[in-house]
């Protein structure tokens, strides 16, 4: 009991003075995630909006994609970018493999369904008369995007916090791709699982107890945007 | 004379339903028409169509003699506002939509400023111009969804029941703000309403819809039921009709068609002869109104001499009479 205990006042420890170890991994983690955030997001969020604008063939085989890949294990994704970036792959040239940007791009495409998927059931839940309102008033394909995501702007901006959460949150494409190299790609999740391998249980203890500020932080900017959005 | 629209084959069905089919229908230009039908007899379809937000499943309409493919272009849609039955109004004050319009169908932004003022007058909504316009009565809101609707000066205006919900007041306020925009040179106003009463105020002509379909038939007097050969049952009522056709789902009696006495009528080529109970008696235009209830209500329009003559009163037991061959049956 008193190991768990003192590891926690040690954690506490660390955060309170701003240990520049623990910044460093914070900044990285919440560096990579945001980048990969706003990517996905310019991508899936005109995607989302233009397939729940349009009727076509082949949009609920599209829909069914994107639910199963909402559940893609991010392992799946760290191996898949993995044979790509490795030297001996077919982008291997680029020399991205233990970079934060292969990072990023996995974290992108992890991502990118979860925002595309809530971007399009944001704009199906919008108001039924919107769209008929807005072409009726002459709106033209992308003033016609550009209102619509008006309209719904907290509940896309609410998927693409969603988005951001479950960047931050996953290890295995951040281990597999970024190496865990300090000061360059170590994050908060790949650093948890190493120092605790170590023994630094505290400094394990530490980053979790940031994620988890993070996760409550992000839960709480969601719960705002729900009451903005009602 | 040159149509606004010019209607042909025209079929929307849903689930294998016919909710709107129109062989042929010309609606005329700086006319006000009203669309007249019961609800659910494809007035908001008909308008949908009319604006172009829903593309019939057959058919072609023909807006200001040019025939519209898949979509309008920019220059046509200028030409339409559209007010929908229950208008929906985008986020910001008044102003905002009306700009937002303004923005959306290309008008040059050194006209915005004047465009809003003068719409804005012109539906008297002025002191609700910076309002958040989720904040907007009933009236208030119908009243700037069709300041939004003209604001970039179409030529045709289209409502779908814009007075429905409304009291007399706003009602009023809102025939003012029709009228004056119809009033204009060059305007069309078609609107859709289920008050016949209504349409005879504002509009210059009207067109019956009952169940998707044209009809020249009132729709007062409107019945539902089935053709029985010579008989029309309407499961209350058993009528006769001069014209059997086996298909026909609905009957309508022209009110003027019908007379009203206050004992049986004996010895008369009127087939159809029903007692029943005066529930009713309205003055309307110079003429007198009545609702007599004989299991269905039948109206009748007599003349306040008649009214007189029969010293009729609510309540009284009258006998409602006409001829079969006075039966619209479609």
């Amino acid at each position: 009991m008193d190991y768990f205990a003192d590891s926690f006042a040690a954690a506490f420890a660390l955060i309170l003075q701003l240990d520049p170890e623990i910044m460093r991994i914070v900044f990285t983690s919440v560096f990579i995630s945001l980048s990969a955030s706003v990517i996905a997001a310019l991508l899936a969020v005109p995607a989302g909006v233009v397939m729940a604008l349009n009727r076509f063939k082949g949009k609920a085989v599209i829909q069914h994609l994107l639910n199963t890949l909402m559940a893609m294990p991010t392992v799946v994704i760290g191996l898949l970018l993995y044979g790509l970036f490795s030297r001996a792959g077919p982008l291997g040239e680029w020399g991205l493999l233990y970079t934060p940007t292969a990072i990023i791009i996995a974290q992108a495409i992890l991502i990118f369904p979860i925002m595309m998927n809530l971007t399009v059931t944001a704009v199906n839940a919008a108001d039924p008369r919107l769209i008929p309102t807005l072409r009726s008033l002459g709106a033209r394909t992308l003033p016609m995007m550009l209102q619509v995501i008006r309209t719904t702007r907290f509940a896309i901006l609410a998927g693409v916090i969603t988005g951001f959460g479950r960047a931050i949150g996953e290890v295995g494409a951040a281990m597999m791709l970024g190496g865990n190299i300090e000061g360059f790609t170590r994050t908060m999740t790949t650093a948890i699982a190493l120092e605790t391998s170590k023994g630094e249980f505290e400094l394990g203890l530490a980053l979790g107890m940031l994620l988890l500020l993070i996760a409550f932080l992000l839960n709480f900017l969601l719960s705002i945007l729900n009451k903005a959005k009602s | 004379m040159t149509p606004a629209y010019q209607l042909s084959d025209i079929q929307v069905r849903f689930d294998s339903r016919d909710v709107l089919n129109i062989p042929s229908l010309s609606l005329s230009l700086n006319q006000s028409t009203a669309l007249l039908g019961e609800n659910g007899a494809g007035k908001s379809t008909l308008m949908n169509c009319l604006a172009f937000v829903q593309a019939p499943d057959q058919g072609q309409i023909t807006l200001l003699q040019e025939t519209i493919g898949s979509k309008l272009t920019a220059a046509q849609r200028r030409r339409i506002g559209y007010v929908t039955q229950q208008p929906y109004m985008l986020s910001g004050t008044v102003r905002d939509n009306l700009k937002l319009a303004l923005r959306l169908q290309q008008i040059p932004r050194t006209r915005h400023d004047e465009l809003i003022e003068k719409t804005l007058a012109l539906v008297n909504l002025m002191p609700q111009a910076d309002q958040d316009a989720a904040t907007l009565s009933g009236g208030e809101l119908k009243r700037a969804a069709i300041a939004r609707a003209i604001v970039y000066e179409p030529d045709i205006l289209l409502l779908d029941e814009p007075f429905s919900h409304l009291d007399q007041r706003h009602i009023r306020q809102l025939e003012t703000s029709i009228r004056e925009f119809a009033a204009q040179d060059g305007k069309t106003v078609i609107f859709s309403t289920h008050d016949r009463l209504q349409a005879m105020a504002i509009a210059d002509n009207s067109i019956n819809l009952v169940n998707g379909r044209v009809t020249s038939a009132p729709l007062l007097n409107l019945y539902h039921g089935r053709c029985q050969q010579q008989l029309f049952n309407t499961g209350h009522l058993l009528i006769h009709i001069g014209e059997v056709n086996a298909d026909a789902r609905h009957i309508a009696i022209d009110p003027r068609q019908i007379i009203v006495s206050d004992q049986p009528l004996h010895h008369t080529s009127m087939l159809n002869s029903f007692a029943g109970r005066l529930t009713q008696i309205a003055e309307e235009n110079a003429q007198v109104r009545l609702m007599i209830d004989c299991g269905e209500p039948f109206y009748a329009v007599i003349t306040p001499t008649s009214l007189h003559n029969l010293a009729l009163q609510l309540g009284d037991t009258v006998w409602v009479n006409f001829k079969a061959s006075a039966v619209s049956v479609f």
